[in-house]
C-alpha cells in the first residue's frame, strides 16, 4: 500500500469521523472530483502552446506526446510492479505491439482507425493473458526473465519480419509508397499529428485526455479494495489468498490490464509520430519504462506520471548530452558516459538515494510530519501505555453487535473434520484426525512441537490439500478447496508470526480484511460508482468498530509496523474479523506475548466467543488454554492423543508424558 | 544432421555462459543481467594485452578472466548486496544490474567504438568434420570447454570444502553465517568465478566474430534461456538446456529461416517454465508458512 493510498484512505481524523459519520460520503467524492478536474486541467495546459500550430511549438508537442505515451505505459507497469510487486521487463514489448498493431491494422488491414486501436489493445490484452497464464507460477527473477524474453522476441520480430519493413521502418517507401500514416479521421474531425508546421496538432487533444483518464482510473483502482488485493499479493500471496483473493485470477487480470496500458502507450506513439522504427522499441525502452516507475515512485499514484515526464524530458533535452560533452572535455575523450550510460547511473542513484522515488519520498516526509503531529495530539497515550491487549469487557458492551454476526445459533456443529490425513512424501504429518467445532465454541489444539497442529490448521484453511478424509463447514464440503474459497466460506485465520502490511496504517490493514478485497470487480474499482463510496464509508465505520473491539482505536492512523508485538496480534485478529467469518483459526496467538498481554488476549478471545464466533486456537500456553477453551484436543505425532475439557486433557497422563514427562503444574 | 551437430556446438557456447547465471543463482539467488557486458569486457581486456608477446595465450586469457572476476566481485558487493536486503521478493538487484549493463555497454562503446575488432588470441583456425558436418575448431573448443567447466564445477561443489560452503550458503545463508562463514564473501567469490567464465566465453567467442561492445547481447538472451530451461539451481542444467535450445533453434532456422529459430528457442523457455517452473533439472523449493 502506497504512501498516497494511506493518505487518502485514512487522512480524515478518526474522532471527527465518528462524530460526524454523515459527512463521509461527500468528502471522498469531492476529493476525487477535484483530482479529476486537476488532471484534465494539467493535460490541457500542457497542449496550450500548440493551439495555433506554430512551427516552434511542434517539437514541444512531440515532447508532450512522448511524455503522454510513457506515462500511460508506466502507469500500467506501476499497477503490476508497484502494487503487486511483479517486476515486468516486458512492458516495452506491449508498447511495441500496440504501436505496430495499430499502424498495421490501419494501413495493411484497412480497418477504421478506432477499430484498429481497439484491435491493437485487444491483441496486447490477449498476448498479456497468455504470458500471464504461462508465468503466474513464477516469482522474482524468473518472472522478470520471462517478460524480458517476450520483449526481446517482439523486438526481434519487428527487426527481422519483412511484414513490418525491417529497418526501413513502418510504413516505408518501398512497401507502402509513403513514410507516414495518414492522419486518422474520427466523426468528421481530422486528427493531425504534431509533424507539420502551421497545422494544428489536433490529435493531441484526445491523447492528453486519454492520458489524464488513465491516471484517474489507475488512481481509483489503486485506492480500491482491488488495489488492496494487489498490495496483498505483493506482500505475500499466501496472505492474499487467506484474505479471500483468487491470487491466480487477480495476477492474470492485473497483468492484462498493465499490458493494455502498455499497448495504449504504443498507440499514442503511432498516432503522434505516424512512423515507427524498430530500434526505438528495444530493451532500452522497456528499461526506461521501469526506470520511470522507480524514479517517480513505485507504488504511488502520481509516481509513474512524474517519473515518465522526468525521464522523457531528461532523455530528450540536451542536459545528458551536455553532461557527456563535459566529461569529454574535462576527463577523457574516450572514458566518458553518454546518454544511455548516464541513464544507468541515474537508475543506480535512484535505487540508492531515493528507493521510494520522487513522489514516494515526498509523500513519506509529509506523512511523517503529519503523524508526528498526531502523536503529540494524542497526549502520549498510545505507545507509552503498557503494551498489552486491553480488557475488552468494556469494548464489548460499547460495540454494537451487528445483526450479521453469528450470535445466538450456538450449539450446532459448524466444522466437522473426519479422518483427515496429510502425508509429505513418506512422513505422515497428520493421520486420521477428527475435529468438530460448534458455533460459539473455543476449541484449543495443543501438543508438543511437530505434533502436526499447524499442519492441521493449514489443512483446514486450504493451504494443504488433505491426502485423505473430509472437511465440512456449515454443512458444505470444503475438502481441498483453495485458501481463498475457504476464506470466502467463512473461515478466517491469523498466523504464527503476524502477517501485516507493515507500511500501511492500522486502519488500512483492517480494511484489507473485508471480503471486498477479493470480490470487488475491476470495473467497479476503476469507475468508482456511487455504491463504491457508500460501501467505503460502511467499511470504514465497521473497521473502526472492530478496532475498538480489539482495543486499537487510538492507533488507527499509525503504521502497523510501529505497533508493539502484542498489538500487532490484536490487529491481525481485527483484520480476520473484518471478513465476517463464522470460524477463526488462530495459530499460536500467544506466542511471544508478555504475561499481561496473554491475559488480555484471553479476555479478547472470550469476548469473541460471547459474540458468537467459533475459534480454533492452536496454542502452547496451558494457562490460557485452561482459561478459555471449551474443548481441548491434544495431538502427538500427527494423531489424536486426548480430547475433552481442559481439566480432563491437561491431567491426562499420556498428554503429560508427551510433553517430555513434565508435570503439568509447572505450566499452569 | 548438419543442423543437429551445429545446434549442439552452438548449445555448448550458450551452456558455458549459462553456467555463470547458474552459479550466481545457486549461491546468492540473484542473476547478473550485465553478464553480456562482462563477455565484452573479457574480450576487450584480452585484446588490450594481445601485444604482450612474452605472455602465452593462456596467460592473456587469464588476465581477461581475472579483470572480469575482480569487476564482478565488486559489482556484487556494491550493486547487488545493497539491493537484496528485504527478503526473496526484493528484486531491486535486478534493476541495478540492468543499470550496470547500460553503464558498461556505454563505456565500452565510447572507449572502443561500436565496430567489431579482430581478435587473434586463443584462436584455432580451420574446421573439423564431425559426423559429416563441418564445425570450426574454435566453436568445438568452446563446446568442449563447456563440458569441462561443468564437470569441474560439479566435482568442485561435491568434493572440495569451498564447494561445501557454497552449497551450504545456497541452502541456508543465515545458519551458514552463524557457522562463521560470510555469505557475502562466498557471494563475491561466486560472482568472481561466474564473471570469469563470462570473460572466458567472451574471449573465445571474440576469436570467431570479433570483439564488439554489443557482442554479449545475443549471448545473454540465449544463455538466460538455456539456464532457465535447464534449471537455474542445477549445475548440469546448462548442458541439457544448451543442447535442447541449440538444436531446436538451429533445426528450426535451417527449416524455416533464422527469425523462427530464435522464436522457437524462446518459446521453448515459455513452455518449460509453464510445465516445470524450476526448469528441467532444477529442484523445487517448498514455500513454508
Amino acid at each position: 500500500m502506497s504512501i498516497l493510498d494511506q493518505e487518502s484512505r485514512s487522512a480524515p481524523p478518526t474522532r471527527e469521523s465518528s462524530r460526524r459519520p454523515a459527512r463521509w460520503p461527500a468528502r471522498p467524492w469531492a476529493r476525487d472530483a477535484l483530482f479529476a478536474v486537476a488532471a484534465l486541467a494539467v493535460a490541457f495546459i500542457a497542449i496550450l502552446p500548440g493551439r495555433d500550430g506554430a512551427g516552434p511549438s511542434i517539437s514541444l508537442m512531440q515532447l508532450v506526446a512522448s511524455m503522454a505515451a510513457m506515462t500511460v505505459a508506466a502507469v500500467g507497469l506501476n499497477l503490476l510492479m508497484g502494487y503487486a510487486k511483479l517486476v515486468s521487463l516486458g512492458q516495452g514489448g506491449f508498447y511495441a505491439i500496440g504501436a505496430y498493431a495499430t499502424a498495421w491494422l490501419v494501413l495493411d488491414g484497412g480497418w477504421h482507425p478506432l477499430l484498429a486501436i481497439a484491435g491493437a489493445l485487444a491483441l496486447c490484452g490477449a498476448v498479456g493473458a497468455v504470458v500471464a497464464v504461462a508465468s503466474m507460477q513464477l516469482r522474482g527473477p524468473q518472472f522478470s526473465v520471462i517478460t524480458l524474453v517476450l520483449a526481446i522476441l517482439v523486438e526481434r520480430i519487428l527487426n527481422e519480419g519483412a511484414l513490418f519493413g525491417r529497418l526501413a521502418g513502418y510504413p516505408n517507401h518501398a512497401q507502402h509508397g509513403t513514410t507516414g500514416l495518414p492522419p486518422i479521421e474520427v466523426l468528421g474531425f481530422t486528427l493531425e499529428p504534431p509533424m507539420i508546421a502551421n497545422t494544428v496538432a489536433t490529435v493531441m487533444v484526445p491523447v492528453v485526455v486519454v492520458t489524464a483518464l488513465v491516471v484517474i482510473v489507475s488512481r481509483n483502482i489503486a485506492r480500491s479494495p482491488w488495489g488492496s488485493s494487489l498490495s496483498a499479493i505483493g506482500e505475500s500471496e499466501m496472505l492474499a489468498s487467506h484474505l479471500g483473493v483468487d491470487v491466480f485470477h487477480r495476477k492474470v487480470s492485473v497483468f492484462v490490464l498493465a499490458s493494455v496500458f502498455g499497448g495504449l502507450g504504443g498507440v499514442i506513439t503511432t498516432l503522434c509520430f505516424a512512423h515507427l522504427q524498430p530500434e526505438t522499441f528495444d530493451i532500452f525502452l522497456t528499461i526506461t519504462i521501469v526506470l520511470a516507475v522507480v524514479f517517480g515512485g513505485s507504488g504511488t499514484v502520481l509516481g509513474p506520471l512524474v517519473g515518465a515526464v522526468g525521464i522523457v524530458w531528461l532523455e530528450q533535452s540536451d542536459i545528458l548530452a551536455q553532461l557527456g560533452d563535459l566529461q569529454q572535455e574535462y576527463i577523457s575523450s574516450q572514458w566518458y558516459l553518454s546518454t544511455p550510460g548516464l541513464v544507468g547511473v541515474l537508475f543506480v542513484l535512484t535505487l540508492f538515494l531515493m528507493p521510494k522515488g520522487i513522489v514516494g519520498t515526498i509523500g513519506a516526509l509529509v506523512m511523517g510530519r503529519r503523524q508526528r503531529a498526531d502523536v503529540a495530539e494524542d497526549d502520549g497515550a498510545g505507545l507509552q501505555e503498557t503494551a498489552g491487549l486491553p480488557a475488552t469487557a468494556e469494548a464489548v458492551s460499547d460495540a454494537s453487535v451487528d445483526g450479521a454476526s453469528p450470535a445466538g445459533r450456538a450449539g450446532e456443529p459448524l466444522l466437522v473434520m473426519r479422518g483427515v490425513g496429510k502425508n509429505f512424501g513418506g512422513l505422515k504429518a497428520v493421520a486420521d484426525m477428527d475435529l468438530t467445532v460448534g458455533r460459539g465454541q473455543i476449541h484449543a489444539v495443543i501438543g508438543p512441537n511437530g505434533a502436526g497442529k499447524s499442519t492441521l490448521a493449514n489443512l483446514l484453511t486450504g493451504v494443504y490439500k488433505p491426502s485423505s478424509g473430509s472437511v465440512r463447514f456449515e454443512g458444505r464440503e470444503i475438502t481441498g478447496l483453495a485458501p481463498h474459497k475457504v476464506a470466502r466460506a467463512g473461515v478466517a485465520r491469523t498466523f504464527q508470526t503476524p502477517q501485516l502490511f507493515h507500511d500501511a496504517t492500522v486502519l488500512d490493514n483492517v480494511l484489507a480484511g473485508f471480503p471486498d478485497t477479493g470480490r470487488t470487480p475491476l470495473w467497479a474499482a476503476a469507475l468508482k460508482p456511487p455504491s463504491r463510496y457508500r460501501r467505503d464509508a460502511e467499511m470504514r465505520a465497521e473497521a473502526e468498530r472492530l478496532l475498538n473491539l480489539v482495543g486499537l482505536t487510538e492507533f488507527t492512523r499509525l503504521r502497523a509496523g510501529e505497533l508493539p508485538y502484542g498489538k500487532q496480534r490484536a490487529l491481525e485478529i481485527a483484520r480476520a474479523l473484518a471478513s465476517q467469518p463464522e470460524l477463526i483459526v488462530l495459530d499460536e496467538p500467544a506466542a511471544g506475548l508478555l504475561a499481561t498481554e496473554t491475559a488480555g488476549l484471553g479476555d479478547l478471545l472470550l469476548s469473541l466467543r460471547a459474540h458468537g464466533y467459533a475459534l480454533i486456537v492452536v496454542e502452547h500456553h496451558m494457562d490460557l488454554v485452561a482459561r478459555i477453551a471449551d474443548q481441548v484436543t491434544c495431538m502427538d505425532q500427527g494423531r489424536l492423543l486426548s480430547r475433552g475439557t481442559p481439566q480432563q486433557v491437561l491431567s491426562d497422563e499420556g498428554v503429560v508424558s508427551a510433553y517430555l514427562g513434565k508435570p503439568m503444574e509447572e505450566h499452569s | 544432421m548438419d543442423a543437429l551437430v551445429l545446434g549442439l556446438v552452438l548449445g555448448g557456447l550458450y551452456a558455458l555462459l549459462a553456467q555463470s547465471f547458474v552459479l550466481t543463482f545457486i549461491t546468492t539467488k540473484t542473476l547478473n543481467f550485465a553478464v553480456g557486458e562482462f563477455v565484452a569486457l573479457g574480450a576487450f581486456v584480452v585484446l588490450a594485452v594481445a601485444g604482450w608477446s612474452w605472455l602465452p595465450d593462456v596467460g592473456k586469457l587469464a588476465v581477461g578472466v581475472l579483470v572480469a572476476a575482480v569487476v564482478g566481485a565488486a559489482a556484487y558487493r556494491f550493486l547487488v548486496v545493497p539491493f537484496m536486503t528485504e527478503g526473496e521478493h526484493d528484486v531491486r538487484w535486478l534493476l541495478s544490474t540492468v543499470a550496470l549493463s547500460f553503464v558498461m555497454l556505454n563505456l565500452i562503446t565510447n572507449v572502443e567504438g561500436p565496430s567489431p575488432q579482430r581478435s587473434e588470441t586463443a584462436r584455432l583456425s580451420g574446421a573439423v568434420d564431425v559426423l559429416g558436418a563441418g564445425v570450426s575448431k574454435q566453436q568445438l573448443l568452446i563446446a568442449v570447454l563447456a563440458v569441462v567447466v561443468t564437470v569441474l564445477l560439479v566435482v568442485a561443489s561435491k568434493k572440495t570444502s569451498a564447494g561445501l560452503v557454497m552449497r551450504a550458503v545456497s541452502q541456508d545463508p543465515e545458519t551458514t553465517s552463524l557457522m562463521g562463514v560470510s555469505p557475502r564473501l562466498v557471494g563475491m567469490v561466486t560472482y568472481a568465478v561466474a564473471m570469469g567464465i563470462a570473460a572466458l566465453t567472451g574471449t573465445l567467442y571474440a576469436a570467431t566474430v570479433g570483439a564488439s561492445p554489443v557482442m554479449g547481447a545475443p549471448l545473454l538472451v540465449a544463455s538466460i534461456a538455456v539456464a532457465v530451461v535447464g534449471g537455474l539451481s542445477s549445475l548440469w542444467g546448462p548442458l541439457l538446456g544448451g543442447a535442447l535450445y541449440g538444436v531446436l533453434s538451429e533445426v528450426t532456422s535451417y527449416e524455416f529461416g533464422a527469425i523462427w529459430g530464435e522464436t522457437a528457442g524462446l518459446l521453448l523457455v515459455i513452455v518449460v517454465l509453464v510445465w516445470r517452473p524450476q526448469g528441467l533439472l532444477g529442484r523445487r523449493t517448498e514455500v513454508k508458512l
